[in-house]
């Protein structure tokens, strides 16, 4: 178990007129490895549940371990750093926290502040611009004159480039066009596939459905699910109550059997449908 | 940060809440002006037990009032160390190598300190009790003599009022980009001077740039609406002034009265 939440509560503001008890009893396994999705209404808490598992909230009360690190309310883990730097976060809107003269400043800044040295750095920075789909060349630019799914792309190099255990991303894709959205994502799957745990905040459930393999369910502050995709989307009433709508796919393939068809709706693959309604066809 | 108090309203309901804020702001004015007058101990206690009375009828926590004053203590400390060290009247109390110590600057610096206290306690019972668009409404009204001999007054209220309603989200900005850059390894209250002007740096220039992009965005949605700064205006929100008004303002000029009298006559 790589994440595990038991019992955490937090409240923003406590003792005072704005008081917000944000999270209430959450108990949580993320698998290590593993791509999890976090879905949820806006303010059901799935950011304030992501900002434990890098220390930046601590729980008001219950734990939080995280590998070998334990966070609780009153002892903070003796060395923030390392876990910070095991656990990669993007916030949402990453694009804000650049600051540097040029995009190279800029991703070397985290991996320069755990300790890497600069030429390493600089390697590192290499990879990882490529990786995120933009060219070598940008390194010397102003990152401030990139449009912002460029300047998101430099922000989530920056943190990619801390080469952490998990990597945290609090809606990556809200704002970027669907060709974007779809780079990023191939992006965070094969960060997965190279061994790292992901946790995904998304609105997408086509995004679920296609890349994760876990989902949790946050509603009002606690988590009401945590399955498999699969499972997940054969709850389509306890979906529909919480007016989440099912991924495009899913959904067809619930109408096509509703009008006589006999179609796994777990299928993910719009060519293992096209295949299977051929079959069904010929029958 | 995180449980900044300094100028935050707080909604509750309370005989200060709910004077009419002309009467506010006039009041702290006049007050701020008596604390200048050098009305000795006796005075200062008067007004101290003033503002107690103010700060118990305005239902505000003392937890919360201290965190107002927390943010400030660094400053106060060093202006406080400055006129120790600066003020060389009266008799020598203390004289170590370089650094002597007057009585007078002693009485000095209690003076200031007091007088230091005195202001943001009433600065933030006026702030605590006053929602920030009652706050400008009133300037406006305190300010319309002035509209006569030319001064901008509604630009000038309107001017306030942005920035009082935009300080919340620049403190839920600073906060958000903090977390961001500490997610990347910086250290805000750690390391050494040059590490910390870095970490420093990494939140302001963010900070500035989302802040003017905001300030644009702002403009362009005003200047979209056809938003006249001159155009007349009526309003939906009047200010009534009541007998509990009255009898609050009499109660503030006769403490500034007697403090006054009492500077001149001590
Ligand atoms: N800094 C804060 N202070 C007080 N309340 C907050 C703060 N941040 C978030 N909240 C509240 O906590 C709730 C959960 O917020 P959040 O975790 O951001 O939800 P989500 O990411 O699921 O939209 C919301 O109702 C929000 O208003
Ligand atoms: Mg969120």
């Amino acid at each position: 178990m790589s994440i595990t939440f038991k019992e955490v509560e937090h409240t923003y503001s406590v003792d005072t007129p704005f008081a917000y008890h944000a999270l209430k009893g959450v108990n949580l396994d993320i698998k290590k490895g593993s791509m999890t999705a976090l879905i949820g209404h806006t303010g059901s808490g799935k950011s304030t549940l992501i900002q434990h598992i890098n220390a930046l909230l601590l729980p008001t009360s219950g734990q939080v371990q995280i590998e070998d690190v334990l966070i609780t309310a009153t002892d903070k883990p003796s060395s923030l750093k390392s876990l910070r730097k095991k656990a990669g976060l993007v916030f949402q809107f990453p694009e804000y926290q650049l600051f540097e003269e040029t995009i190279l400043k800029d991703i070397i800044f985290g991996p320069k502040n755990f300790g890497v040295s600069e030429e390493e750095a600089i390697k590192i920075a290499k990879d990882m611009i490529q990786l995120v789909g933009l060219d070598e060349s940008y390194l010397e630019r102003s990152p401030f004159d990139l449009s912002g799914g460029q300047k998101r792309r430099i922000a989530i190099a920056g943190i990619l480039a801390m080469n952490p255990d998990i990597l945290i991303l609090d809606e990556p894709t809200a704002g970027l066009d669907p060709q974007g959205a779809k780079e990023m994502l191939q992006l965070f799957k094969k960060v997965n596939q190279e061994g790292k745990t992901v946790v995904l905040v998304s609105h997408d459930m086509n995004q679920v459905l296609e890349y994760c393999d876990d989902v949790v369910v946050m509603n009002h502050g606690r988590v009401e699910k945590h399955v498999t995709v699969a499972e997940l989307f054969k709850e389509t009433e306890y979906l529909t109550s919480l007016s989440i709508d099912l991924p495009i796919i899913t959904s067809f393939i619930l109408e096509l059997n509703k009008n006589g068809f006999h179609i796994d709706p777990s299928i993910k693959d719009i060519n293992v449908l096209v295949q299977e309604i051929g079959g069904q066809l010929n029958e | 940060m995180n449980n900044m108090m300094f100028g935050k309203y707080i909604p509750i309901d309370s005989f200060i809440h709910r004077l009419d804020p002309r009467l506010k702001i006039g009041s702290l004015l006049l007050l701020l002006i008596a604390v200048f007058f050098d009305a000795g101990f006796l005075g200062y206690a008067l007004l101290g037990i003033f503002v107690i009375i103010m700060a118990l009828l305005s239902h505000i926590k003392v937890s919360q009032i201290l965190k107002a004053i927390k943010p400030m203590l660094f400053m106060m400390a060093f202006l406080m160390i400055f006129n120790l060290l600066f003020i060389q009247q009266g008799n020598l109390l203390v004289s170590i190598g370089f650094i002597k110590i007057y009585d007078q600057a002693v009485l000095q610096t209690l003076y200031i300190f007091i007088r230091l206290i005195l202001i943001i306690v009433m600065t933030t019972i006026l702030t605590a009790t006053t929602k920030p668009l009652d706050l400008t409404l009133g300037i406006e009204h305190l300010l319309s003599p002035f509209k006569r001999i030319g001064f901008p007054t509604h630009e000038v209220a309107m001017m306030i009022s942005i920035a009082l309603r935009f300080i919340p989200t620049l403190l839920e900005e600073t906060q958000r980009i903090m977390k961001a850059q500490a997610s990347r390894g910086v250290e805000f209250s750690e390391g050494s001077l040059k590490e910390k002007i870095l970490s420093i740096v990494s939140l302001i220039i963010p900070l500035f740039i989302s802040a003017f992009q905001r300030a644009e965005d702002l403009a362009n949605a005003m200047e979209s609406r056809n938003y006249n700064p001159e155009a007349k205006r009526t309003r939906y929100k009047q200010l009534i002034w009541k007998i509990s008004d009255t009898i609050s303002f009499a109660c503030v000029i006769m403490i500034c009265s007697v403090l006054v009298i009492m500077s001149f006559v001590l």
